[in-house]
């Protein structure tokens, strides 16, 4: 297998974004273009991750890519895997180079939503749950990490004030990314205060509803080292699965795929989630953050909460969890969240991330799942 | 008749239609086509009352399209009695958490545009 290299990333800012679908991605991927200081030609596939190019009236947004950047004889690949689209669409470029097919491509994620209004999205969002079981029954997305959330109350030491600290933490950061949604600090009462969506979780436990685009380009160890510039090297890949629906969970306070995937690119990279010095997960609801960093391994079952009470994830304390703001602060266009991720690792390990920066670190670890973890995606990566 | 035509007939009449495995017998929401232990693909029918525990649920009150007019409503996850198995359904009528304790009982009663509807017992 060849080694495989991110060298370069970019994202539009994310938030209710004016452009349309297509501009953004274009957008994205120029930057990444940029930042990796290639050319277009060396581009030889795309890999675009999205879910609901129908909202902006664009499907098939590759080949558009692919003509405004000048190499409409690329080809291209659309991806949806719901949230966790972003990830799926790194992985299969990831792939291809691994397996010696391409030695320079292009990923890009996006997501154009906002204009359609908060029932249509929370509609739409719905879709992606199992839905004969689920969205039928009147579940939305906040309802189901709602009832895993319940579950966890019921069954750990947990308070919703615990829950309401993950969101103040990911805005503290948030405030420090110039491309987050919402740059503004919290305070836990202003999460207790906010109106309730699906109890117990109120409208600052989730993340927002987000447009944005986020792009990344991956190349084989050889082109890095010809091309020159900053890289960073992808160590680990993993993915996994788990029952559809909530109610086919062996335990409803965790996430199989989450396990699957990260215990794949763990052995893969040969770490131990010790050695990982900071993780963008997917924190789509608070409790979601405190779950992942339990089946990620760094805190045991029901401690994830305990680790939050002391400020065990915060910038540069053990481990820091999503240092971008998350999906939480820095927002959640579901098909660019997963690339965008990446896009903080490569800045983080690159030494771009200003104020933000994780001291010293060395291992970042990307974690992006699709619905309520039916599909999951775990990357790890090392600075060169 | 569909699968899923079989368990919407089955939770009108307040029953839950089940698939028990005809190789290692275990059991499956009917909508099940091999065999998550096993792999194998032979089923038996097997009716459940469709009674149970509620294991966890959520009161929703920012609702998809066609669920404006229901809120605040419970969506319920249901563990279904003298079986290692569960439901989710619709519940009406729940506006704290003090309605539904979880733990509470609770029995299929229908099948509507809500999809499975769920009753507390």
């Amino acid at each position: 297998m060849e080694k495989v290299c991110v060298l370069g990333a970019g994202s539009t800012k994310y938030g209710k974004l004016a452009d349309s679908i297509a501009d953004i991605t274009t957008q994205a991927s120029v930057s990444a273009i940029d930042s990796a200081g290639i050319e277009p030609k060396d581009i030889k596939a795309s890999y675009i991750s999205n879910v609901f190019g129908v909202a902006d009236k664009q499907v098939h947004i590759g080949p558009v890519l692919m003509s405004r950047l000048g190499i409409p004889d690329k080809p291209s690949l659309t991806i949806e895997s719901a949230c966790g689209s972003g990830s799926v669409s790194f992985r299969e470029a990831y792939a291809n180079i691994a397996a010696g097919f391409y030695d320079c491509l292009i990923a890009t994620g996006v997501e154009k939503v906002t204009h359609t209004g908060t029932e249509w999205t929370t509609t739409y969002f719905a879709y992606c749950s199992d839905f004969f079981y689920e969205g039928q029954a009147g579940a939305s997305f906040p309802g189901l990490f709602a009832s895993m959330a319940r579950a966890y109350l019921t069954e750990f030491d947990a308070t919703e004030e615990d829950f309401a600290k993950v969101a103040v933490k990911n805005h503290d950061n948030g405030v420090l990314n110039p491309k987050a949604h919402m740059q503004k600090k919290i305070t836990i009462e202003d999460v207790m205060n906010s109106p309730v969506v699906a109890s117990p979780l109120k409208l600052y436990d989730c993340c927002p509803f987000s447009d944005g685009a986020s792009s990344v380009i991956l190349c084989s160890e050889e082109f890095a080292k010809a091309h020159g510039g900053d890289y960073i090297e992808v160590i680990g890949s993993g993915r996994g699965g788990s029952p559809a629906a909530l109610q086919g969970r062996e335990h409803l306070t965790t996430i199989p795929s989450t396990k699957i995937a990260s215990e794949q690119a763990y052995k893969m990279a040969g770490i131990t989630a010790k050695d990982v010095d900071f993780a963008e997960v997917h924190d789509c609801f608070t409790i979601a953050e405190v779950v992942d960093t339990e089946d990620l391994g760094f805190f045991e079952k029901g401690k994830g909460v305990q680790a939050v009470r002391e400020d065990r994830t915060k910038l540069n304390s053990d481990i820091s969890i999503n240092p971008s703001g998350g999906l939480k602060s820095k927002g959640h266009p579901i098909g660019a969240t997963g690339i965008g991720q990446v896009v903080e690792v490569f800045d983080q390990l690159t030494g771009k991330a200003g104020e933000r920066t994780v001291r010293d670190a060395k291992i970042g670890l990307t974690h992006n799942f699709g619905a309520t973890g039916a599909s999951c995606a775990v990357h790890i990566f090392q600075s060169v | 008749m569909s699968v899923e035509e079989q368990v919407k007939e089955n939770a009108k009449q307040g029953k839950l239609l089940t698939h028990k495995c005809t190789n290692c017998g275990y059991l499956h929401l009917s909508t099940a086509y091999y065999c998550l232990k096993c792999g194998s693909k032979g089923f038996e029918d097997v009716f459940l009352e469709g009674t149970g525990t509620i294991a966890t649920y959520t009161i929703i009150t920012v609702a998809p399209a066609g669920f404006e007019k229901y809120t605040p409503y419970a969506f319920v996850v249901m563990l279904l009695d003298n079986a290692n198995l569960r439901i989710s359904g619709f519940m009406a009528g729940i506006s704290t958490p003090e309605d539904l304790p979880v733990g509470a009982r609770a029995k299929i009663t229908g099948f509507d545009e809500r999809g499975i509807i769920i009753e507390r017992q």
